[in-house]
C-alpha cells in the first residue's frame, strides 16, 4: 500500500517537469520560438553531455569546484568553531548574538567588490565571498543546535569527572550534530550558486564565466549549458551530503 | 552597562559601531589604497544620497525588489497553502521544486533578458523567482502543521473547505508564513543586487562597480554600507511589521539566510 502510494506520488510529481520539457520542446520544435532565443531542448542536452568529455569545459567545472570547497570548507571551521564557542561562553554568545543580527540581513554579494580591490580578481576574492555566504547558515544552526543540546546531558559527563571544555567538544558538539549537518547541507548549496555568480561578474574561468562568455557572443546553447551543470552539480552535492549526513547520524532520533 | 544592552536595538548598534572600528584599524593597519578607511568612506555617504542620479538608481531598485516580492507572495502563498492541506498537491510540486532549488536564479538574467527585453519585466521576473521558493517551502511547512482537530471544528460548523482554508489555515500558519516572509524580502535584496551586478546597466548594483571602474573606492565602499544598512533596515522593519501582524505567536528567532 505505502510502496504503491510512493510510486503514485512519484508519478504525480513527474507530470510538472514533464508538461515543462513538452512545451519547451513544442516551442523550440514548431519554431513558436525563435532559435536563438530558445534552443531545442534535445540540442542543449547532447550539447552538455558533449561537453562533459571536453577536457576544457572539464577545467573550468574544476576551478569552479576548488573555489567552492575552499569557501564552504573555510565556513564550516569557522562556522562550527564560532557557534560551539558562543554556546559554551556565555560571554561570546552575548558578543556573537549582535553582530549576526547585524550582519547575517546584509547581502554579501554587495561585499564582493571590497573583496576584489582588497584580494585581487584572482580565485582568494571568490573564496572569500563563499565564505561569507557560506559562514552564516553554518554559524546559526551550530549555535541553536549546541544551545537546545539537553543540560542533563552535559550535567551527567560532568558528574563523571570531564572537564567543561572538554564536555563541550566530546558531548554538546556531538549532540548538535543533526543541526550542524543540516547548516552545512544549506551552506553548501549556497556555496554553489555564489561560487558561479561571482563568476558571472568578474572572472576569467570556471563555470560562470563560460554563460557570460557565451551571452556576449549570443550563442543561445551554450549559455543554458552552465546552468544546467551548475544545478545538477548543486543537486547532486545536495544529494550526496544527505547520504553522508545519514551515514553519520546513525544512531540518532529520527528528525522530523 | 546591564541596563543599557537590554534594550532592544542596542547591541545592534554597538556591534555596527565595532564593526565601522574594526574597519577602521584595519585600514589604517593595511595602508592599502584600495581599502579606504571607514570615516573616509562614510563620508562619501552624503553625496551619493545627494546625487539625482545614483539616487534614481537606488529608489528605482527597492521599487523593482518590492514588485517583484509583492508578486511573488501573492503567488507563493495560496500554492503553499494548497499543497499543505492535500498530499496530491505537494506530490505534485514537490519534485519541481526540489530541482529548481539548486539553480543560481540571478544567473538567469542574461537568459531572461533575451527573451523579455532590458526593461523591469526582467528584472522584477528574476527577483519574483528568487523570492517565490522560500516563500512557498515556509507556507507549505506552516499549512502542513495545522492541527486536524482546528479543521473539524470549523467543517462540524459547516464551513466550507474554502472558508476553513482562508480563516483556519491561512492565520494559523501565518507566524511560519512570516518567517518565510522575511527570508523572502533578504533574498528579494540579494538577487535584486545580483541580478544587477550581472547585467550592469542599473540601479545599485551597477552602481557599486561604477565607482569601481572608476577607481572611486571610498565611493564603492560607500555603496556597499547603502546596500547593508538596506538590508538591516528591511529586516527591522520587517520584523516589526511581523511583531504588530502574528504579536499572538510565539517570536521566532530565525535570521534570515539565503543566496540569489
Amino acid at each position: 500500500m505505502t510502496m504503491q502510494r510512493r510510486m503514485s506520488e512519484l508519478a504525480i510529481g513527474a507530470i510538472p517537469i514533464l508538461l515543462l520539457l513538452g512545451l519547451w520542446y513544442y516551442l523550440a520544435a514548431f519554431k513558436i520560438a525563435p532559435p536563438t532565443l530558445l534552443p531545442a531542448p534535445g540540442l542543449v542536452f547532447t550539447r552538455f553531455v558533449q561537453l562533459l568529455g571536453d577536457p576544457t569545459f572539464m577545467s573550468h567545472v574544476a576551478i569552479t569546484l576548488y573555489r567552492l570547497f575552499c569557501g564552504f570548507g573555510l565556513a564550516v571551521i569557522v562556522g562550527v568553531a564560532l557557534g560551539i564557542a558562543g554556546a559554551g561562553s556565555p560571554v561570546v554568545g552575548s558578543l556573537l548574538r549582535p553582530v549576526i543580527r547585524v550582519l547575517a540581513p546584509v547581502p554579501k554579494i554587495a561585499l564582493y567588490p571590497a573583496f576584489i580591490l582588497t584580494l585581487g580578481f584572482d580565485h582568494s576574492s571568490k573564496i572569500a565571498l563563499v565564505f561569507a555566504d557560506a559562514v552564516f547558515p553554518i554559524l546559526l544552526a551550530t549555535y541553536q543546535g549546541a544551545l537546545s543540546v539537553e543540560p542533563k546531558l552535559v550535567w551527567s559527563a560532568r558528574a563523571m569527572g570531564v572537564s567543561r571544555r572538554k564536555a563541550l567538544f566530546t558531548v554538546v558538539l556531538t549532540a548538535a550534530l543533526p543541526s550542524i549537518l543540516t547548516g552545512c547541507r544549506i551552506g553548501l548549496v549556497i556555496s554553489c550558486i555564489v561560487v558561479f555568480l561571482s563568476e558571472m561578474i568578474s572572472s576569467t574561468d570556471g563555470l560562470g564565466q563560460l554563460l557570460v562568455r557565451a551571452a556576449r557572443n549570443f550563442q543561445t546553447v551554450d549559455m543554458f549549458v552552465p546552468i544546467i551543470a551548475i544545478s545538477t552539480l548543486g543537486l547532486l552535492l545536495n544529494f550526496g551530503f544527505n547520504m553522508l549526513r545519514a551515514r553519520l547520524l546513525v544512531g540518532f532520533p529520527e528528525e522530523n | 552597562m546591564k541596563a543599557l544592552t537590554s534594550i532592544p536595538g542596542v547591541p545592534p548598534l554597538i556591534a555596527c559601531f565595532a564593526l565601522l572600528v574594526a574597519w577602521e584599524g584595519l585600514a589604517r593597519l593595511v595602508g592599502l589604497e584600495s581599502l579606504p578607511t571607514a570615516w573616509e568612506s562614510l563620508q562619501e555617504l552624503p553625496a551619493i544620497l545627494r546625487d539625482p542620479r545614483s539616487l534614481y538608481d537606488i529608489l528605482s531598485s527597492v521599487r523593482r525588489m518590492v514588485t517583484g516580492f509583492a508578486l511573488a507572495a501573492a503567488f507563493a502563498i495560496p500554492v503553499g497553502l494548497m499543497m499543505g492541506r492535500s498530499r496530491k498537491v505537494a506530490a505534485f510540486f514537490n519534485p519541481l521544486f526540489m530541482m529548481i532549488y539548486p539553480v543560481p536564479k540571478a544567473a538567469l538574467m542574461p537568459i531572461i533578458m533575451l527573451w523579455l527585453g532590458i526593461g523591469d519585466a526582467s528584472k522584477t521576473l528574476v527577483i519574483f523567482l528568487g523570492v517565490s521558493l522560500p516563500l512557498i517551502y515556509h507556507t507549505y511547512q506552516g499549512s502542513k502543521a495545522v492541527g486536524e482537530k482546528l479543521l473539524w471544528s470549523g467543517a462540524a460548523m459547516g464551513m466550507s473547505k474554502r472558508e476553513q482554508l482562508l480563516r483556519i489555515v491561512l492565520p494559523a500558519a501565518m507566524p511560519e508564513i512570516m518567517v518565510g516572509c522575511r527570508t523572502g524580502l533578504v533574498l528579494a535584496l540579494i538577487t535584486m543586487v545580483t541580478s544587477e551586478m550581472i547585467v550592469r546597466q542599473a540601479g545599485i548594483g551597477n552602481l557599486l562597480f561604477n565607482s569601481l571602474d572608476l577607481a572611486q573606492y571610498s565611493a564603492t565602499y560607500a555603496t556597499i554600507v547603502i546596500v547593508g544598512v538596506l538590508g538591516f533596515v528591511l529586516d527591522l522593519l520587517f520584523e516589526k511589521a511581523r511583531g504588530i501582524i502574528v504579536g499572538w505567536a510565539d517570536p521566532v528567532h530565525q535570521i534570515a539566510v539565503g543566496s540569489a
